[in-house]
């Protein structure tokens, strides 16, 4: 027998599971959930203090990055053109070495762990993985309200 | 720099030739299989102790691949596949053990795995050891 059968099984099952955990990574990053309506349980709020810089007038971009994290680089890069594109939001990045009370707070498990607050620095939406730009816009409009 | 870079081009290649490598080793029988295994073997343990730029398949893509697409749009910090790279070798490692002292299915899972996170790497980027980073970090000040 030239293959073996069993390793060629093994293979096909590794191919499979790969499969499944890349869609599964698909769908999880950049997916932007958080409290929207009235009557649910509080949400956080960021403050200037938390945060060692101001909020943005309108909303504010929190991207919490660390070392080791290949896909922050990329966040970063969406995460700023989406604030330079849209009037009164500001980007802010936090390392969460640096802040570590905060992401437990938070509850930040990953890097990258983009935030979005309004601007009253209320957590609105929340996302981990690297996000696409029409992801942040779209959370980032959901954050400035029915008036964006 | 402060930090070492790499070509994030080459680290997609070299988990693409790693995924066919850790394949080849699934579907033959020994001993090709235990001879191949030790070779993905070396060529992590140059990876994670040297950096991934001195490992054989990016010593292939840049005398193949890169004179043929030119230099790359961004760099990214080595140290992430380097640790990949001490992942693959454990498990390799656990492997090649399997294998040799008849633990086959042992070897068979610890060689599948190894060949899930090459797969992931090298078709979407994905990073094990950027995932794995902070809960690490973690569990390091808890048992400190």
């Amino acid at each position: 027998m030239m293959i073996s059968m069993t390793g060629a099984y093994v293979l096909v099952a590794a191919v499979l599971l790969a499969g499944v955990i890349a869609v599964g990574l698909r769908w999880k990053n950049g997916r932007f959930t958080g409290a929207t309506g009235p009557g649910e349980s509080p949400v956080a709020t960021l403050t200037p203090a938390d945060l060692g810089a101001a909020l943005g007038e309108r909303a504010t971009l929190v991207q919490f990055s660390s070392a080791f994290c290949s896909p922050c680089r990329a966040t970063r890069v969406i995460v700023n053109d989406v604030a330079g594109r849209v009037e009164g939001v500001r980007a802010i990045e936090i390392d969460v070495e640096s802040h570590l009370q905060l992401a437990e707070r938070e509850k930040v498990m990953r890097t990258p762990t983009v935030f979005v607050l309004d601007a009253t620095g209320r957590v609105v939406r929340r996302a981990s993985g690297l996000p696409t730009r029409d992801q942040v816009l779209a959370a980032v409009a959901d954050a400035l309200g029915p008036s964006a | 720099m402060s930090t070492p870079v790499v070509d994030p081009r080459g680290l997609r290649f070299a988990a693409a030739i790693t995924s066919a490598v850790l394949a080849i080793v699934l579907v033959t029988h020994s001993p090709v299989r235990e001879v191949v295994l030790a070779g993905q073997l070396a060529v992590f343990a140059v990876g994670a102790v040297g950096s991934p730029s001195a490992s054989p398949y990016g010593w292939l893509f840049r005398t193949l691949v890169r004179p043929r697409i030119g230099p790359p749009t961004h760099t990214e910090d080595s140290r992430p596949p380097q640790f990949a790279q001490l992942v693959g070798l454990v498990f390799t490692v656990v492997a090649l053990v399997g294998f040799v002292t008849g633990a086959t299915a042992l070897g068979l899972v610890a060689t599948a795995l190894a060949l899930v996170a090459a797969l992931l790497n090298a078709a979407t980027g994905f990073c094990l050891g950027c995932e794995l980073y902070l809960t690490s970090r973690k569990l390091a000040r808890v048992l400190n």
